[in-house]
């Protein structure tokens, strides 16, 4: 019974949604009015009384009304018209309009248009300054007051979408302004520069600093003579229409200088796409957009500002070969023939399987597939993996036992509207930053609950509806138990697991050990919490599991993540919206890079090396002959060499000597190599061990495709051309397998693939064409084009179409002990990535958070008798790493947290030891016991003044229009008055 | 055994090599572009033939000073009624009908070259007016005056 509901716009009669916002309807129905606060994204915020209309008789703001059937709408009356003018010129008293001079006149000012479109001609009243200064202490963008017209868009999205709550405009003043915390300058307060604010800001108030001087023809003046050209302008105006003319052709001249492409973060899973602003190879700003499909509007610090490293002086621009005690910078053929005469050289000498490839999950799909086809086709060896294999291969393994995809059930937008959220092992606000800001928002607005398992009392923890700390490799214990409880009490989906699961009773027979009161003793989570949760679990109209590395980098990594999939399987938690197991890639393309076949066992789109209908596909297509069984993986790759197995490693974009385990075996293993290339943007530590180093380009000088955590592809494009000298990785390979006698004759990356479509059933219907601007595929994709934003909607892909539960024990394996009486957990900080060899090119996130440091807890600062900024050396069974010390209640006990991103000293990976997943070979990073010594009792905080994390965030909802609303001196523009 | 290194031995390229391979690259872009240099070039003689391209090289050369101190001028108030005046007179310059003037304009310029001729040491009495009045370019003008100020009274 659904009821039409009629709404009449100026005598026009429209269809709309029950319920509708009418300034939505009045936009799809064309019949428009002047909008200036709101934003599709951010939806009504109501405070500039722009859109004000005639409903029924009475004037009201549009996008404070919700329609209702027979409702009747004017836009165009005479005193409605004059209501909007009265607002619109009580923004100009605000804002200062010197268009021409503006670094804002980009064509996209809402300020500007909406006058402009408006027809206003003359503006009535002057403008007045506020006695503010700008704000110009952050990092990235400045604020100011005399600009800003209080439109609360900033505020919105900084507590509602980013929520990160620092924003707030003071209603209460004599001159109400955006305030940061309890009105600290930018700099000092809890902003994490994600960004958003400059992003949504209609006018130039809130602006990148990147943009500031530099984005229009006359804007780079010194202040003194841009004020008097900004009296200037005014001066000579008469009347805005004149100004406009002239400010719209300077921004169009603009057009022509600065280029505006998309682009596809590099830094983590997430997949945000966004356009970048440059002119030359300089980058004037990130703007995402509303349709950016992973993302929107969002960005965090790194995605919006962290790109210097692009231009970095370090970046290589000569191929090196090494010569002695030093390397030589060569041409590019040279390096590439000596690469090629000395892998001939090795091949014939020792045979195909002495030679291995590790591609990067920072390059490219298309990178991917020809690394592995250089492996498979021109050298004949299965020996090719990439970083996955540090990370996520564990969940990958869990969910093909169990449903079939190694990949996110669903999209970012199931994860937002799921009714309940469990994180598990995951620091997803600093490490899926804009993904974390959904579950923020929904939880924040929407009656979202948020459960949170982790060691570490993080953000999310902080924010969770309720917060665990497993002791640490327990996490299957009590999933385990949480499943078996439910299935005691008779709360499983039956008929989900009728119809779609099969292998019931053995897995019903498996969970007999994991009682609560084992569960309890081993995890150390009180029973009846457990039983609460497993109420809260089978209760849930829908669940969604989240997990990372806290899971997976463990030695029963794969088993965890198989019994988060199985308790998702009991509970009917697959297949529908809002439901599903989400493992978060950490890099942006580290899906893509396992999925294009950069895996010992698989060839692209997960099919097995050892499938010889799958193997005669690609041998006649790429006219080889390729080995059956599978090759080594990273883990292997250097065991085989310190066993003298293997000869040659050819590593692109990936500082393996600082990011795997046990770096002092690694970096060992590379002195024995025979030849060692490695390609990069920069000398990194690995590189440093190489015999020949070849200057790749990074993600703003190609294109390509990148896949992100949700399994969705999507284009980047070109910012500007490759830095002289460098290469992109593909054209690298090609170069090489040409020199080895294959020529493959690609121009541009849509031709791989292209390829690799055609190759691989996964990937049957990706097509560049279906990839433009930005759209994006999520695989499977049929031939037709037709992709799967949500999987298992129509079964598993198995044969029976069913999923399996899939039966497992538990062991403990890994504790502390007496000597090593400490454990130490890593991860990532918010604003650097990986090893750092990117973000700590930031001058402006590092002079924030300029290195790593070890957060120590009260109880055990104490008992060491150290305080912040001590100095401690921590002592593991492989090796010692130092750092100074930060004093925290985010971590407990004799729990210690080292933050992944360092290179030096402090690197987690001088601690860590060839412990694995037994079934995957994923490195055991967070199973480290370590013992520690003081160096110095205390000293410098290493978490400088200005650090978003000595903040005091200010959470509301909102903007609090309804405050201005009170002030004495507001009046409603359609009361007339003023 | 591969120590680590990071000690580079920058690719040196000889001050010819650089230049052969810089000129090699201009070259191409000409041999690219061939015809609208050619036009370049006719562009740029036009200006030097006007002593334009001094100017305009003098001025790019001094840009940033020469807008600061225009700018910095401009912008006092002695001038403010001037800038206030400029976009009124180009409104102005709408309004008045051009053709008419430049109609208006030829006649004037026809009436000067007529006093030019004799017309400024003969004396002329009430008689020589009335029979003026039946010459008909005279008369023409006469009339057209009358009308003219007979609509600038309205």
């Amino acid at each position: 019974m659904n009821e039409h509901t009629v709404v009449t716009i100026n005598g026009k009669e429209f269809l709309a949604e029950p319920g509708q916002n009418l300034l939505q309807l009045m936009n799809e129905a064309e019949e428009q009015v002047p909008q200036i606060c709101y934003n599709e994204s951010l939806g009504p915020i109501q405070t500039c009384d722009t859109c004000i209309v005639q409903v029924d008789g009475e004037l009201t703001r549009a996008c404070g009304t919700s329609v209702k059937a027979g409702m009747k709408v004017q836009t165009k009356l005479p005193h409605v018209h004059k209501a909007q003018k009265e607002s619109l010129d009580r923004i100009l008293e605000k804002h200062e309009l010197y268009c021409t001079v503006c670094d804002y006149n980009n064509g996209s000012c809402e300020i500007h248009n909406t006058m402009a479109e408006f027809g206003l001609e003359h503006q009535s009243r002057p403008f007045q300054p506020t006695s503010y200064e700008k704000d110009n202490s952050g990092s990235f963008y400045r604020y100011d007051p005399d600009q800003c017209i209080l439109c609360g868009r900033c505020v919105e999205v900084c507590q509602d979408v980013q929520v990160n709550e620092t924003l707030t405009i003071d209603w209460d003043r004599k001159e109400p302004r955006v305030i940061w915390d309890n009105d600290v300058p930018i700099d000092e307060s809890s902003c994490v520069n994600c960004g958003q604010c400059s992003t949504v800001c209609p006018c130039n108030a809130m602006m990148e600093k990147g943009m500031e001087g530099d984005a229009g023809f006359l804007t780079d003046t010194e202040p003194g003579i841009l004020k008097s050209m900004i009296n200037l302008t005014k001066k000579v105006e008469t009347g805005y229409g004149p100004l406009f003319a002239v400010s719209d052709t300077e921004a169009a001249m603009r057009e022509e200088v600065i280029e505006k492409e998309k682009t596809v973060c590099t830094y983590c899973g997430v997949g945000c796409s966004f356009d970048v602003w440059t002119k030359g190879r300089e980058i004037l700003k990130v703007e995402p957009s509303a349709e950016s499909p992973a993302n929107g509007i969002s960005t965090c610090v790194k995605g919006k500002f962290g790109w210097d490293y692009v231009n970095s002086e370090e970046r290589l621009q000569k191929p090196l070969i090494r010569r002695g005690d030093h390397f030589e910078e060569v041409e590019w053929d040279e390096a590439i023939a000596h690469v090629a005469d000395r892998m001939t050289q090795i091949k014939e000498e020792k045979g195909a399987d002495h030679l291995a490839f590790i591609s990067s999950s920072k390059a490219t799909n298309e990178e991917s597939y020809v690394m592995q086809k250089l492996a498979r086709q021109v050298i004949g060896t299965n020996n090719v993996d990439n970083c996955s294999r540090y990370c996520q291969a564990p969940a990958t393994k869990g969910l093909f036992r169990t449903v079939g995809y190694g990949g996110d059930s669903g999209s970012i937008d199931d994860i937002a509207s799921s009714k309940l959220v469990l994180t598990i092992g995951s620091n997803t606000a600093e490490s899926h930053p804009v993904l974390a800001s959904r579950i923020k928002r929904s939880q924040k607005l929407f009656g979202q609950k948020l459960f949170v398992f982790d060691l570490r009392k993080h953000e999310m923890a902080k924010r969770a509806d309720r917060f665990y700390q497993p002791k640490t490799g327990t996490d299957l214990v009590w999933l385990s138990a949480v499943a078996k409880y439910i299935l005691d009490q008779g709360w499983e989906d039956q008929s989900f697991l009728n119809e779609w699961v099969n292998g019931f009773d053995e897995y019903r027979e498996s969970l007999e050990p994991f009682t609560m009161e084992y569960a309890s003793e081993l995890t150390g989570i009180p029973e009846q919490e457990l039983k609460d949760v497993a109420k809260e679990i089978a209760h849930s109209e829908s669940v969604v599991v989240c997990w990372a590395m806290g899971v997976t980098q463990h030695m029963l990594g794969s088993d965890t993540s198989t019994a988060i999939s199985n308790l998702l399987l009991i509970t009917g938690n697959y297949g529908k919206p809002g439901t599903g197991a989400y493992p978060l890639r950490g890099h942006n393309n580290v899906q893509g890079c396992s999925d294009f076949g950069s895996m010992p066992n698989f060839f692209p789109g997960y099919e097995a090396t050892s499938d010889d209908e799958v193997r005669a596909r690609y041998e006649k297509a790429w006219d080889a002959t390729i080995p059956k069984e599978a090759g080594m993986d990273n883990h292997e790759m250097i065991e085989a060499i310190h066993n003298g197995e293997l000869s040659m490693m050819y590593v692109m974009g990936e500082d393996t000597g600082i990011v795997d385990a046990n770096i002092n075996y690694v970096t060992d293993a590379f002195e024995k190599l025979d030849l060692f290339i490695v390609q990069d943007l920069f000398l990194t530590k690995t590189a440093e061990y190489a015999d020949v180093v070849l200057p790749a380009s990074p993600s703003l000088e190609k294109e390509g495709t990148f896949t992100n955590t949700e399994r969705r592809i999507q284009r980047l494009y070109q910012s500007f051309e490759p830095l002289e000298g460098t290469k992109p990785d593909w054209q690298i390979i090609q170069l090489i397998a040409k020199e080895l006698g294959r020529d493959w004759n690609y121009q541009h990356p849509s031709e791989i693939m292209h390829e690799a479509a055609g190759l691989a059933p996964l990937f049957a219907g990706v097509h560049y064409d279906r990839l433009e601007g930005y759209k994006s595929l999520q695989w499977p994709v049929a031939e037709d084009g037709s992709d799967q934003p949500l999987l298992f909607t129509e079964g598993f892909p198995f044969e029976d179409k069913k999923a399996k539960l899939y039966p497992l024990t538990y062991e403990m394996k890994y504790d502390t002990n007496e000597e090593y009486d400490l454990h130490v957990n890593n991860g990532r900080l918010l604003e650097h990535f990986h090893e750092g060899n990117m973000t700590y090119k930031s001058e402006g996130i590092r002079r924030k958070t300029p290195n790593a440091f070890i957060e120590v807890s009260k109880e055990l600062a104490k008992e060491r008798g150290i305080e912040e900024g001590a100095e401690v050396k921590l002592i593991s069974e492989a090796g010692e790493a130092s750092g100074v010390v930060t004093v925290t209640d985010r971590v407990r006990g004799k729990e210690i947290f080292l933050p992944l991103n360092d290179n030096g000293k402090s690197a987690i990976n001088f601690l860590t030891d060839n412990r694995v997943d037994k079934d995957t070979n994923t490195p055991a990073y967070k199973e480290i016991a370590v013992k520690m010594k003081v160096l110095k009792k205390k000293g410098k905080s290493p978490i400088p003044h200005n650090n978003h994390r000595r903040g005091n965030p200010v959470p509301q909802k909102g903007v609090k229009v309804q405050e201005k609303w009170k002030r004495e001196d507001y009046i409603f523009p359609g009361k007339g008055g003023r | 055994m591969a120590k680590a290194i990071s000690k580079i031995k920058r690719y040196e390229v000889s001050r010819e090599d650089q230049v052969e391979q810089d000129v090699r690259e201009v070259k191409e872009a000409v041999a690219d572009n061939k015809d609208s240099i050619l036009k370049g070039i006719e562009l740029m003689k036009a200006l030097d033939n006007g002593g334009t391209l001094d100017s305009v090289t003098a001025f790019v050369k001094a840009k940033d000073e020469a807008l600061a101190n225009v700018v910095k001028e401009i912008d006092k108030d002695q001038y403010e009624p001037l800038l206030r005046n400029l976009p009124e007179l180009v409104f102005l310059l709408g309004e008045i009908n051009v053709t008419g003037i430049r109609d208006l304009s030829s006649r004037l310029n026809h009436g000067l070259e007529a006093m030019e001729g004799e017309g400024t040491t003969d004396k002329t009495s009430f008689f020589d007016l009335a029979k003026a009045l039946k010459d008909p370019e005279i008369n023409r003008s006469i009339t057209m005056l009358l009308h003219f100020l007979k609509g600038m009274g309205r």
